[in-house]
């Protein structure tokens, strides 16, 4: 190869690169149900996270978020889906039952 | 409301009778001054430590009236009738004995930079009584597996785990030399601080947690000396005695916080981690309760 | 609740389950599957787990912290009732022990269906 012509050569390979990046993104994306998993897995965590904000989180729902990310990862969307579903309203009922014991209350069968 | 004051703790029973007799004088006059104002409503007032421990007390003395208190260190088989003919079967040759033994090596063995626990411990290896306890300087709650793991650190050895492991043996050997202490956990009136993390470690104790939906009073005060499956529910006077406690379950010794994480985890509630915050301040409470109780460690369970 | 009042209910049960058996004998069959499953989900332990708590006839190593399951139509006569127990119990008693399956999730809506048709049998 003509070394005069090595510059231009790489400046075309970084535009190529640059031009194609996104549309690999896109690519990816194209699936809009890929999105909204990916969607639900976030709301999810960020339910979980939360729930655990007002140390009440669940066991349950960690493992739901994993199970769910297994699923999209092998493209099977609807159960994905469903899976993330059930997490975030876990997380959010979890965070609910820490929060509404916000303040201390002694059982009634606690006779002082 | 005095009846517990003749029956039980073997040492203790004067201190404990004289400060209850300061509580009913206490409670008496606030009365007073609340009548003076004309009928004030209070609800829910913070309660006292003595307040929270004579309620535990009096609760437990209501289900078992037959139990004396110095039995309340051998948990569910202070009240298991069954449980406790195993369990002293398993006594006999105690499961925890070579813990002991590892531990007092461990104990005797020098540091790299020659030093040895007793450099941090200087009353010996005797001194489970004195744990927990507020640390002022550091503004938290000192728990003896704390101090254990300070200790390394400050002479350049490695911090232990704290669930299981080789931190295990050294507590067994220094429970087994605190045999017949008397727990009494000390809060501080010096440093409010102290004080909330007696009420958060309290509060961590009665609230509920987990899918399931269980705090820890709904097995060990509700419903303690009923069942869960086979499972006999012990009172939570007692519970911190006798740690770390050999478990057949476990096949292995474990301490009080591998307990804790046990007791979350089979509610579907997140444990918290071993000498956190959360499980330390729970310690300062639970001891709390059990001042005035013989120290009985190791223990071996079920 | 008085004897008389449990008979009361459990003869008036009877006749209801007479009275279904004579109409609709088809239907009796497909009743007692969904019983059936109902039963699987109250000793499975992952599910209902119901015999960690409660005596069940038939059923092995049970706990006592909650009330023997007996009796459960006379106890209950309204399902709603016995359905909202198993939902959500602290609604009627804060303190109560009980684990709210339907409220936290433990169980579905269609599974707690089929375990209160189980359950009213007891
Ligand atoms: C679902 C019921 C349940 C809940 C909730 C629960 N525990 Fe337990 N716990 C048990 C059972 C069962 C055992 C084993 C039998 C026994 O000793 O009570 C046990 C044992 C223990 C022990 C050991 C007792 C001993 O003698 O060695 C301690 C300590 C303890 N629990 C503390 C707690 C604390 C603290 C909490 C709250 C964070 C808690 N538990 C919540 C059921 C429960």
């Amino acid at each position: 190869m003509n070394m005069r012509r090595l510059p231009s050569v790489i400046l075309l390979a970084v535009i190529m690169a640059v031009v194609a990046a996104p549309t690999v993104a896109a690519d990816a994306a194209m699936d809009p149900k890929a999105a909204e998993v990916m969607k639900q897995i976030d709301a999810a965590e960020a339910a979980r996270k939360k729930a655990a904000s007002v140390e009440s989180e669940w066991t349950t729902t960690g493992k739901l978020i994993k199970k769910a990310r297994a699923a999209e990862s092998k493209g099977d969307y609807d159960k994905a889906l469903g899976l993330a579903k059930e997490a975030r309203l876990q997380g959010e009922i979890a965070y609910q039952q820490g929060a509404s014991q916000s303040e201390l209350r002694i059982p009634a069968y606690l006779k002082y | 409301m005095s009846g517990h004051c003749d029956g039980g703790l073997r040492s203790n029973i004067e201190p404990n009778c004289l400060e209850k007799r300061e509580i009913m004088k206490k409670t008496l006059n606030k009365m007073a001054i609340l009548l003076l104002l004309g009928g004030v409503v209070f609800t829910a007032q913070a309660t006292t430590p003595e307040e929270d421990r004579a309620a535990f007390v009096k609760h437990y003395k209501f289900r078992f009236p037959d139990v004396p208190m110095e039995e309340y260190p051998n948990g569910a088989y202070a009240i298991d009738k069954i449980g406790r003919e195993n369990w002293e079967a398993i006594e006999e040759f105690p499961p925890y004995e070579p813990f002991i033994d590892e531990g007092q090596e461990m104990w005797d063995t020098s540091f790299a930079n020659g030093k040895t626990y007793k450099d941090c411990f200087s009353d010996g290896p005797g001194v489970a009584s004195q744990y927990p306890r507020w640390d002022k300087k550091q503004g938290m709650v000192i728990t003896m597996a704390l101090a254990i793991n300070q200790c390394r650190e400050a002479n350049g050895e490695k911090a232990l785990k704290y669930k299981k492991g080789p931190i295990v043996p050294l507590l067994a050997y220094m429970a087994f030399e605190s045999r017949g202490q008397v727990t009494n956990v000390v809060i501080p009136e010096d440093d409010p601080r102290a004080m909330e993390a007696y009420e958060k470690g309290k509060k961590f104790y009665f609230t509920r947690r987990g899918q399931l939906n269980f705090s820890c009073a709904t097995c060990h005060v509700q419903n303690t000396g009923l069942k869960v499956r086979t499972e006999v529910l012990s009172p939570s006077l007692g519970h911190t005695t006798h740690w770390p406690v050999y478990r057949s379950k476990w096949g292995t010794a474990g301490t009080l916080h591998r307990r804790f994480t046990g007791c979350n985890r089979n509610i579907r509630a997140k444990p918290m981690k071993a000498q956190g915050e959360q499980y330390r301040n729970l310690e300062y409470f639970l001891t709390y309760l059990s001042n005035g109780l013989e120290l009985n460690g190791p223990g071996a369970r079920k | 609740m008085t004897i008389s009042r449990i008979r009361l209910a459990q003869a008036a049960s009877g006749l209801v389950l007479l009275g279904t058996c004579l109409v609709a004998p088809a239907g009796a069959s497909e009743g007692s599957s969904v019983v059936e499953e109902g039963k699987g989900i109250a000793f499975s332990r992952s599910k209902g787990n119901c015999l960690a708590c409660h005596m069940i006839e038939g059923g092995e190593s049970p706990g006592n912290l909650g009330p023997p399951l007996i009796a459960m139509k006379a106890r209950y006569p309204d399902k709603a009732k016995l359905r909202a127990q198993i939902w959500d119990a602290t609604t009627v008693n804060p303190d109560s022990a009980m684990v709210p399956f339907g409220l936290h999730r433990v169980l579905t809506e269609e599974e707690i269906d089929k375990l209160v048709e189980y359950v009213w049998t007891l």
